[in-house]
């Protein structure tokens, strides 16, 4: 089991030990949302028309790898900064496969897929340093001339302390951006608007979920998301310079679970927070995959889980409802051993 | 018809000139509000070092005077220099808002010292141009303010209020004034709710040693360094290793972030090696230090 799972398993036995089991929600996601899809990360060994065949990570108490074979169908198409075909499939690439719906076959593959996402450093001619937030580092990103002018499109303030947003190729150079991921939003980065200090916290958040990362060595082949508020204090594993975000969100800490539902494919699961985002914190965009979502960056998706909600990664994003499992202020322990004082 | 309303602005600019002095002298703009970088890129140097300089509390009692003075003048002489400076002062006061809304309007404008921390938009630089236009009317006016208020007409009465009334509306500072007004009458701002109040872990752990659930538990408590810390909407968790009749066991204590009336929680579980052995590696070293 992955650390960040491991972890929120041990906190979640100890938060029901002192707080109880949490009640179930009255608001929130429908009920009848469909189960994610079973999305398949690997590395390719062998490809053909008929089959593809990876050397996928499977995480456990160590990540030991094992050999999947996917079946083809004639309507399964292969992104590779574009439509790729089967001569993308090339064995050593590092794939992302969704499940048609019947689950027998591939019904998309994505090779070498990557996205970028931070402040612009500086620019060159037709590179951009990018600072992806205090735990993913710093970002060299190639904009070959073919991406130059559609990414120019929906960045055109493309200067230092601006936002950027580029799905990219993996290359032995670095990232390529092929297009952008997102609108860039009119403001840099220090200057986002918060909500009001006293604003409610929904129990459930509409807005706009993306996903960050890259398939390859360090990249997460399991589901979690990169939470916009996690505390920075103690252990909870959050950025200190973290903005507050565009949206009300409560505070949560690494190994939390939040609910994600995918409105545009009716497909929802719960995932871990796994990783503090503080980049997305910075957004205040809408998605318009299926009409237009409010507006708010309110999670991140690994790869492997947004394409499991039904997300396709070049597109970016798609128009979410989130439940955090934080637990209210009048969560009342049942029959538990705990005693409780007040000072 | 045409001097009255030359009068009316005479005594609009000396208001708006002696609140703003009053409100420089008074209300003290935060020290730390704006950041010098953020997210690794540094704001420009020449930007800092202005809004540093903009926000500095002599530049700030300076400019405070210096309107009061031309406030005042304004009330007692009809001199023309008098009006060209007014005029001159709100000129260059609009283009100041402007180049603060285009590089940086999170920094306020400070025109009304502490209560304009809110960001710079288009109302506050609209509001800059129609005073400017105001001094530029008031130029011909024949009295001084103090003289138009000895005998105060029914136009200038009227205009005036529905200057001060367009003024009203386009200040963000009434707000700002009448929040600081309902704190010193005691209601003051909405509580942050729980959820999302940040909460330092020294807060927590001042709450924690004050409750009856810790002084219940300290006997049992093996270590003062905590195995984990951590957070979930309103609660900060801390958990304690603990040895009791003989048995590793665990105390859990559930912190409240509110912001008064925190409640403490406390429960005793079954150590898991397994989460130990995780947490044991990141046990925070700055929460020994307030033990």
């Amino acid at each position: 089991m992955p650390l960040p799972r491991r972890r929120g398993a041990g906190r979640s036995r100890h938060r029901e030990a002192v707080l109880g089991a949490p009640p179930p929600p009255r608001t929130g996601l429908p009920e009848n949302a469909a189960r994610p899809l079973g999305a398949v990360t690997g590395t390719i060994v062998d490809a053909s028309p008929h089959l593809l065949v990876l050397r996928t990570r499977r995480a456990g108490a160590t990540t030991r790898e094992t050999e999947t074979r996917i079946p083809m169908t004639g309507t399964t198409t292969v992104w590779h900064g574009g439509r790729g075909g089967l001569a993308a499939l090339r064995p050593g690439r590092e794939v992302i496969v969704r499940p048609g719906e019947d689950g027998l076959g591939a019904d998309r593959v994505w090779v070498d897929v990557a996205r970028v996402t931070g402040t612009i450093l500086a620019c060159g001619r037709d590179t951009v340093e990018v600072d992806m937030g205090p735990h993913r580092g710093r970002a060299h990103v190639v904009i070959p001339p073919y991406a130059l002018e559609r990414v120019l499109v929906r960045h055109p303030r493309m200067e230092p302390g601006y936002l950027i947003d580029v799905i990219c190729v993996r290359s032995p150079g670095g990232p390529q951006a092929v297009r952008p991921g997102t609108s860039q939003p009119g403001y840099r980065a220090d200057d986002l608007a918060a909500p009001e200090p006293g604003a409610p916290v929904p129990g459930t958040v509409h807005g706009t979920v993306t996903w960050f990362g890259s398939l390859g060595e360090g990249a997460p082949p399991h589901a979690g998301a990169a939470y916009p508020a996690v505390d920075p204090e103690g252990d909870a594993g959050g950025c200190p310079d973290a903005p507050s975000g565009c949206v009300a969100l409560p505070y949560l800490s690494l190994g939390s679970e939040i609910t994600v539902h995918n409105e545009c494919s009716g497909r929802a699961t719960t995932v871990p927070v796994v990783e503090c985002g503080c980049s997305a914190a910075r957004y205040c965009d809408r998605c318009v995959e299926c009409g237009t979502s409010p507006r708010g960056r309110i999670a991140e998706l690994t790869p492997a889980a947004f394409v499991g909600l039904g997300g396709d990664l070049e597109a970016g994003c798609f128009n979410a409802v989130v439940r955090p499992g934080a637990p209210g202020a009048l969560a009342v322990p049942a029959a538990v051993s705990g005693r409780a004082g007040r000072w | 018809m045409v001097t009255e309303f030359q009068n009316t602005q005479v005594l609009l600019l000396a208001t708006v000139l002696l609140a703003a002095c009053l409100a420089k002298l008074t209300v003290r703009e935060r020290a730390a509000g704006v950041p010098d970088h953020v997210h690794g890129v540094p704001v420009p140097a020449g930007l800092a070092r202005v809004t540093a300089l903009r926000r500095s509390r002599g530049l700030n009692v300076g400019l405070g005077l210096g309107e009061g003075v031309l406030g005042l003048a304004l009330l007692v002489t009809p001199q023309l220099p008098v009006r060209v400076a007014v005029a001159l002062a709100f000129a260059a006061a609009t283009w100041v808002v402007g180049e603060l809304r285009v590089r940086r309007p999170d920094a306020g404008c400070g025109c009304f010292g502490g209560l304009s921390s809110k960001r710079v938009g288009r109302r506050s630089v609209l509001r800059a141009m129609l005073f400017t236009a105001c001094a530029v009317a008031s130029l011909g006016a024949p009295l001084p303010g103090l003289q138009v208020l000895r005998d105060v007409p029914a136009q200038v009465a009227l205009l005036l209020t529905v200057e001060l009334a367009l003024f009203a509306a386009l200040s963000p500072e009434v707000p700002a004034l009448v929040e600081r007004g309902a704190r010193a009458r005691g209601r003051g701002r909405p509580p942050v709710p729980c959820e999302r109040r940040r909460s330092p872990v020294t807060e927590t752990y001042r709450a924690l040693y004050d409750s009856p659930a810790w002084v219940e538990h300290e006997n049992v408590v093996a270590s003062a360094v905590p195995l984990d810390v951590w957070r979930e909407g309103c609660w900060r968790f801390v958990v304690f290793p603990a040895r009791m009749n003989e048995r590793d066991m665990e105390v859990v204590f559930a912190v409240s972030t509110a912001e008064r009336d925190r409640t403490v929680r406390s429960a005793v579980v079954q150590a898991d090696p397994a989460d130990s052995a995780d947490s044991a590696d990141s046990a925070g070293s700055d929460v020994s230090a307030t033990l």
